[in-house]
């Protein structure tokens, strides 16, 4: 087994054993279970509301196999996206603040093969967590309306994971270059907010990483337009942010940390 | 055969603070060396800069004739690296971590099976189960020096290994560093003096970024000024009598009586030797005990700090 591949099973190991087998993966799995069910009852709940007022008449379609798909969509666009945000602001500068950095890279380790070894781990969590939540998610739609079409929720999840693996990609580059988990958290969050916001303006949808974030709820109506070069460039930001993460943290100096006491 | 380290003017600034001034060292291949010096001396600079955790401002630092710049990989490949507070994977047992270890290195199959055997048996961890988050300090610090020995690396070094330690803890990790002894090479960064008088064979003592002195420990402590004799004799009277006798000689800097027995402090520690018993002799009074005290290695530092200071 090469460096690389020991590293690699570290990792998993480490997901595996400690909270991150947790937070993750169930944050997903409760949003492929809650979404089926809130697309199901939101519309009786708001006709029950509006009905204690018979001033107020609201009209609303039956729920339909789409609409489970548009609450995955938006929960994962949200809620999902800001988790792996902050569950992995910590990725790089947790080593370096317990001091096992040191004890990995006074081996004979390279320190692209540290990087990559977490990119790597963390993109298997990512699908690991999100292919089992989208079976349960496909599941409880068919159950609860008859239909659950796969390509749609397929177009839906394979957009989501390009988007989340790019966060993923900027986390690494944010946690060498801001070792305090706090600090990278706030600076992807602060990223996430100026994507979301550009996601809102046409042009920039087409060859930049908001057209897949716009892309993740939109696919469901139609194939959005300029889609293809929204993904290129997610794919080529990701890998240029692992790039420099690698750059970054070669350069860097690392020193053992002091004693506490 | 080249040096085990071999530092040629090895400097380290952060913005003004000049960590390292210079550093010219040689560290015999074998040896016990200590490193020693007050906080804040570099110590530590020096060695993150050798382990290859950060590199230098100026000049050069060789590992057995290989440079931790240009050639970090084969300098890693032949060390261990213990820092002042190990830091280990929580989540993992003390065998789980040398297997890590020893895969890093590329140790495979029956060798790392028995290597992190022998390991753990050595630290005295053979059979602990709870995941290394529950070890104590002085687990975690023999774990640390394991670790560091799981390639069997051609050089040792030890960043304070027994400074945060209680004095069991401390004896037990000398201890595994005197059973070293003529294996590999240890070069042991410490400000605790009595740790290096009981395991090294060399010293270079650092201060203010600087090597101020280097040399075998009993040649340091030879090399020192005057040293204290302490005479017994047969009563306080004979004591004075002596004292009064030896008063002006050469190599007499200085006396202090305490009842019948005499402190001579002497720039001559062998006329001395000889000078006394001749003249208790030659007065038919009673030597009861003569013994030359043995100069510290905490007196040579502080002295050699504070005339560096001055």
């Amino acid at each position: 087994m090469t460096v690389l591949g020991v590293l690699l099973r570290k990792e998993l190991l480490e997901i595996r054993r400690t909270w991150r087998i947790w937070v993750l993966p169930a944050i997903i799995m409760f949003i492929a279970v809650t979404s089926p069910i809130l697309a199901e009852i939101t519309p009786g709940l708001v006709r029950s509301l509006a009905g204690s007022n018979p001033d107020v008449v609201i009209e609303l379609p039956d729920p339909v196999a789409l609409d489970s798909y548009r609450q995955l969509a938006s929960q994962l666009n949200q809620i999902g996206l800001l988790a792996l945000i902050i569950a992995s602001a910590g990725i790089v500068g947790s080593e370096l603040r317990s001091g096992t950095a040191i004890l990995v890279l006074t081996k004979p380790v390279s320190r692209r093969d540290f990087i990559v070894s977490k990119v790597l781990a963390n993109l298997a969590l990512l699908v690991g967590a999100t292919i089992p939540a989208v079976i349960v998610c496909w599941l409880l739609t068919l159950a609860i309306f008859g239909e659950a079409p796969i390509g749609t929720l397929g177009a839906v999840i394979a957009l989501w994971l390009v988007a989340a693996g790019g966060m993923l990609c900027l986390m690494m580059l944010l946690s060498t270059l801001i070792p305090a988990q706090a600090g990278a958290a706030g600076v992807g969050i602060a990223a996430y907010a100026v994507l979301s916001m550009l996601a809102l303006w046409g042009p920039a949808r087409s060859w930049t990483p908001a057209g897949v974030l716009h892309g993740i709820t939109a696919v469901i109506e139609e194939t959005p337009s300029g889609i293809v070069g929204a993904i290129v460039a997610t794919v080529v930001l990701s890998v240029v942010a692992v790039a420099l993460a690698i750059r970054r943290f070669d350069r860097s100096e690392l020193a053992a940390r002091e004693r506490s006491s | 055969m080249s040096a085990a380290i071999e530092l040629r003017g090895l400097t380290k600034t952060f913005g003004a603070n000049r960590a390292l001034d210079g550093i010219d060292l040689d560290v015999p291949t074998g040896s016990i060396y200590g490193f020693l010096g007050p906080n804040g001396a570099g110590k530590s600079t020096a060695l993150n800069i050798i382990a290859g955790l950060s590199r230098p401002t100026a000049g050069s630092a060789r590992i057995f004739g290989e440079d931790v710049t240009t050639a970090p990989d084969t300098v890693r490949a032949m060390i261990g690296y213990l820092p002042d507070v190990p830091g280990f994977y929580a989540w993992m047992t003390g065998e789980e971590l040398l297997r890590f270890c020893g895969q890093l290195f590329g140790l495979r199959g029956r060798t790392l099976d028995e290597r992190v055997a022998a390991l753990l048996d050595l630290a005295g961890l053979v059979g602990v189960r709870t995941p290394v988050g529950g070890y104590s300090r002085g687990m975690r610090q023999r774990l640390g020096l394991a670790q560091a020995l799981i390639n069997a690396p051609k050089l040792l070094l030890l960043d304070e290994p027994t400074s945060a330690l209680d004095p069991l803890g401390r004896k037990m990790v000398l201890d595994m560093i005197t059973g070293l002894a003529g294996r590999t090479t240890i070069f042991f960064s410490t400000h605790i003096l009595d740790d290096v008088q009981r395991v090294c064979d060399r010293v270079a003592i650092l201060d203010h970024g600087r090597v101020i002195v280097e040399a075998p420990i009993e040649e340091l402590l030879e090399r020192t000024g005057p040293r204290d004799l302490l005479v017994e004799l047969g009563s306080p009277d004979e004591a004075a009598t002596i004292a009064t006798a030896l008063a002006g000689a050469a190599w007499l800097s200085g006396q202090t009586l305490d009842g019948a027995r005499l402190t001579v402090t002497t720039t001559d520690p062998d006329t001395a030797m000889r000078e006394i018993p001749r003249e208790i002799g030659a007065r038919g009074l009673l030597l009861r005990r003569m013994e030359l005290i043995e100069a510290s290695l905490e007196q040579v530092f502080v002295d050699l700090i504070e005339q560096d200071g001055r």
